[in-house]
C-alpha cells in the first residue's frame, strides 16, 4: 500500500499531532513571553543580589540541553511530589526553556535602545508604569521580533523531543506510523512537511512586524 | 549514585563531545561551500541551497534523525546509529553555518574588495588572499554559538539508540529509581563543556584582537 | 604613435545610476608624467569618473583610453567592441593604481605584507625582489620601520602613506587618487599631500580627485572643475584660480575663500 495512503487513512493521529504540538507551542508562548518580560525587568532593574540569582539560573537553563530539562520535569519531579501528565511536563518544559531564552532576547534590545527617548518621556513627566506601557515596551517588541521569531521556530523544533516523553506531536505521529507500518517516506516527509509551514508561518510573521518597525523607524 | 553510574555519564559526554565535533568537521566546511555558491549567484544551485537551507532550518533534529536513520535504508543506505547521527548533525548545522558564512561574506568591507580589484586581483584571488584569512575571524563568535547549540542538539539523537549524555542519565535514573541526581550531574558536565567552549573563543578572540586589532564585532 | 597618446584620455564618458546621470559627456586628457586635480562640489561626479578610468563603475557609454589601448572593451577583428573577461579586466587595471580615501589597507595582511601583496600574487614577482622594492618604497614615505606593523597601529597619515606605497609597488602608468586627505585629521592632511608632491615632481602620471585648493593650484598641471556630472572648465590652474571662466567656478572658489 502507498505510503502517502496510510498517511491519509491515519490522518486523525496526524492532525492529533499537530493540534499538540501547535497548541503547546501557543500555549508555551503566551505564558513564557510575559514570564520572560519580567525576568528582562529583573535582570536590568532589579537590586544586584536578585538581579545575580535570576542571571544564574537564566545562563544554568540556557546551559542544557530542552531534552535534559523535560527529563528532570517528566521524570524527576515527581520524586519531589509533583507530578505532571506528559502534555502539561512538556508544558512546563518548554515554558521554562524559552523564557529563559526571551529573557535574554528582551535584555538586549532594551539595552540597545536609544536612552534619549526614556529621557524625554520622563523630562515629559511620564510616570514609570506609563513610560514601560507606551515607550519602552513597544520598541522592545519592535526591535525584538525577528530574534523571537527564530526562537519560536527553535520552540517548535524542540517541540518533537517531547515525543520521547510520550507526548503525542508530530513527530510521534510520524514515528508510530512507521512503526506500524514499516513506511518510513511517507509519514516523515509529511512531518517535516508540517514543520516547514509552521516556520513559514512565523517567518511571514516576522516579515510583518519588520515592515511595521520600518514604517515607524525607518 | 554509584562511580560505575558516573562512569557511564563520562561515556556518555565522550560520546555527545565526539559526535559534535564529527558534526562540526563535517558541517563547518560544508556550510561554508553552501555559502560560497550563494554568494557567487551560481544559477540554479543558488536557488536549490536557499530551499534546503529554508527546509533543513525548520525540520526539529529529531525529526531529521529519524528520516536519515529510517529513510536512508529504503534508499539503499544502510547507516548504522553512530554513523547515521554523524550525518544527519552534519547535515543538520550545515545551513545555519552556511548563513553565518554568507553573513561574514555580504558583510565583508566593499573598500577592500575594491582596492583588491583596482589591484588587479581576480574575484577568486581576491577570495583566497583577501576574505579567506579574515572571514573566519569574523565568523568565529556565530560558529562558536551554532557550535554550542549544536553540542545542546545531540540528545535528539538518542530517539535512534545513541548513548550520549542526557541518554546515559535517563537510565541511570530509571536504574536506580533515582533520576534526579544523574540529571544534576548531566547538567553539570553540559555547563562545563560549553563553559569550555566560551572560554575557548573568548582567548582566541583576545589573540585576534592583540594581533590584529580587531576581533569579531 | 601610441608614444604621444596622452596617458589618459576619457572621451565622451556618461555614466547613468538606475536612469539617474551622474556622468555627461565627460572629456578629459592627461598627459603623460603630469598631474591632473579634479575639483569641484559634492556629488558633481568626480569620484564616479576616477572610478570609470579603471573600470571600478563601468560607463554607460564613451570610452577611456590608457596610453592609446581602450579600458574594459576589447576591439573584436570585425570591427567594434566587446567586454573584457574577468581575466583581461584585471590585468588591465595593473596598468593603473589606486589610492582611496579610507585607506582600504587589509588589516590581517602587515605593511610589507600590503605593499607586496598584488606585485606577488597578481603580478607574479619574485618575494624578494617585491620585499626589497616594498621597502624602498617604504623608506621614501618614511614608514621603514613600521613594515612589520599591522595597519590598525598606524596613524590616518602613516595608513594613507602605505597605500600610496601599495599603489606605487604596482609600478602603474597612471596613480589615482579619490580625494585621499578627505578622512584624514588636519594635522596629517600635510605629510601626504607632501609624498604627493614630490611624486609629481618626479613625473609620475597622476589624477587626483581633491578638496584640496591649494596642492591643486600649485601641484596640477591641469585642473577640471565638475559640476552636476559634466566638466565645466579644464586648463591651466594659475588661469582657473586666478580667472575663472563661469559663474559656477567663481561661485565654488569664493567658499574656499578664493
Amino acid at each position: 500500500m502507498n505510503g502517502f495512503a496510510i498517511v491519509w487513512q491515519e490522518r486523525a493521529l496526524f492532525l492529533e499531532g499537530l493540534w499538540n504540538t501547535v497548541s503547546l507551542v501557543v500555549a508555551a508562548i503566551a505564558i513564557s513571553v510575559p514570564l520572560s518580560a519580567l525576568g528582562a525587568v529583573v535582570l536590568v532593574e532589579a537590586p544586584r543580589p536578585v538581579a545575580r540569582l535570576a542571571r544564574a539560573l537564566i545562563d544554568l537553563t540556557r546551559c542544557v540541553p530542552f531534552l535534559l530539562l523535560a527529563y528532570v520535569i517528566y521524570y524527576g519531579l515527581p520524586q519531589l511530589g509533583l507530578r505532571f501528565d506528559a502534555w502539561w511536563a512538556g508544558l512546563v518544559t518548554m515554558t521554562l526553556y524559552n523564557a529563559a531564552y526571551l529573557a535574554e532576547i528582551f535584555r538586549s534590545a532594551w539595552l540597545a535602545l536609544p536612552k534619549e527617548g526614556f529621557e524625554a518621556a520622563r523630562a515629559y513627566g511620564f510616570r514609570p508604569a506609563t513610560l514601560y506601557r507606551r515607550i519602552v515596551l513597544p520598541q522592545i517588541a519592535y526591535a525584538s521580533a525577528p530574534l523571537v521569531g527564530g526562537q519560536i521556530i527553535v520552540m517548535i523544533k524542540d517541540s518533537a523531543l517531547l515525543m520521547i516523553i510520550t507526548v503525542r506531536e508530530i513527530s510521534f505521529a510520524a514515528n508510530s506510523i512507521n512503526a506500524n507500518y514499516f513506511t518510513p517516506f511517507a509519514p516523515f516527509v509529511v512531518a517535516i512537511g508540517m514543520y516547514w509551514m509552521l516556520s513559514l508561518i512565523v517567518e511571514a510573521w516576522v516579515r510583518r512586524v519588520a515592515s511595521g518597525a520600518r514604517l515607524r523607524y525607518g | 549514585m554509584t562511580w560505575a553510574a558516573f562512569e557511564t555519564l563520562l561515556t556518555g559526554a565522550g560520546t555527545t563531545v565526539a559526535l559534535s565535533l564529527a558534526g562540526l568537521a563535517i558541517g563547518v566546511p560544508l556550510g561554508l561551500a553552501l555559502a560560497l555558491i550563494r554568494w557567487a549567484r551560481i544559477p540554479v544551485a543558488d536557488q536549490l541551497v536557499a530551499t534546503y537551507v529554508s527546509l533543513v532550518r525548520a525540520t526539529p533534529l529529531l525529526t531529521f534523525v529519524l528520516f536519515v536513520f529510517f529513510v536512508l535504508p529504503t534508499m539503499g543506505l544502510e547507516l548504522d546509529p553512530v554513523p547515521a547521527a554523524i550525518v544527519t548533525l552534519a547535515l543538520n548545522t550545515a545551513p545555519f553555518n552556511c548563513e553565518i558564512w554568507r553573513a561574514g561574506l555580504t558583510n565583508f568591507p566593499r573598500d577592500q574588495l575594491e582596492a583588491a580589484e583596482a589591484c588587479g586581483m581576480t574575484r577568486t584571488l581576491a577570495f583566497r588572499r583577501i576574505v579567506a584569512p579574515q572571514l573566519w575571524r569574523v565568523c568565529l563568535g556565530p560558529l562558536v554559538s551554532e557550535m554550542t547549540i549544536l553540542l545542546k542538539a545531540t540528545p535528539a539523537v538518542a530517539v535512534i539508540g545513541v548513548v550520549e549524555i542526557t541518554r546515559a542519565a535517563s537510565r541511570i535514573g530509571a536504574a536506580t529509581y533515582d533520576p534526579l541526581p544523574p540529571f544534576l550531574a548531566a547538567t553539570v558536565i553540559y555547563t562545563l563543556l560549553i563553559a569550555v567552549i566560551v572560554q575557548a573563543q573568548r582567548v582566541i578572540e583576545a589573540l585576534i584582537a592583540r594581533r590584529y586589532g580587531y576581533a569579531a564585532p | 604613435m601610441a608614444d604621444a597618446a596622452p596617458a589618459v584620455s576619457a572621451r565622451l564618458v556618461c555614466k547613468q545610476f538606475d536612469g539617474i546621470e551622474v556622468l555627461r559627456d565627460v572629456s578629459l586628457d592627461v598627459a603623460k608624467g603630469s598631474t591632473a586635480c579634479i575639483v569641484g562640489p559634492s556629488g558633481s561626479g568626480k569620484s564616479t569618473f576616477l572610478r570609470c578610468v579603471n573600470w571600478l563603475e563601468q560607463p554607460t557609454t564613451g570610452q577611456i583610453l590608457l596610453n592609446g589601448a581602450p579600458m574594459g572593451v576589447v576591439p573584436s577583428p570585425k570591427g567594434g567592441t566587446r567586454p573584457m573577461t574577468a581575466k583581461e579586466l584585471a590585468l588591465a587595471r595593473t596598468r593603473v593604481s589606486m589610492v582611496f580615501q579610507h585607506f582600504a589597507l587589509w588589516p590581517h595582511l602587515t605593511v610589507l605584507g600590503n605593499v607586496i601583496e598584488a606585485p606577488v600574487h597578481v603580478l607574479g614577482r619574485p618575494r624578494d625582489e617585491a620585499v626589497e622594492d616594498a621597502r624602498r618604497l617604504l623608506a621614501r614615505v618614511g614608514l621603514e620601520a613600521k613594515a612589520d606593523a599591522f595597519p590598525h597601529t598606524l596613524s590616518g597619515g602613516q595608513k594613507q602613506r602605505v597605500a600610496i606605497s601599495r599603489a606605487l609597488a604596482m609600478k602603474p602608468e597612471v596613480l589615482l587618487f579619490d580625494e585621499p586627505t578627505s578622512a584624514l585629521d588636519p594635522e596629517m592632511v600635510g605629510e601626504v599631500l607632501e609624498v604627493m608632491r614630490d611624486l609629481a615632481k618626479e613625473g609620475m602620471t597622476m589624477m587626483v580627485v581633491t578638496h584640496e585648493m591649494a596642492f591643486a593650484r600649485d601641484v596640477a598641471d591641469t585642473i577640471a572643475f565638475f559640476d552636476a556630472g559634466r566638466v565645466i572648465e579644464t586648463g591651466d590652474p594659475k588661469a582657473f584660480f586666478t580667472a575663472p571662466q563661469t559663474d559656477r567656478a567663481r561661485r565654488f572658489l569664493t567658499r574656499y575663500g578664493i
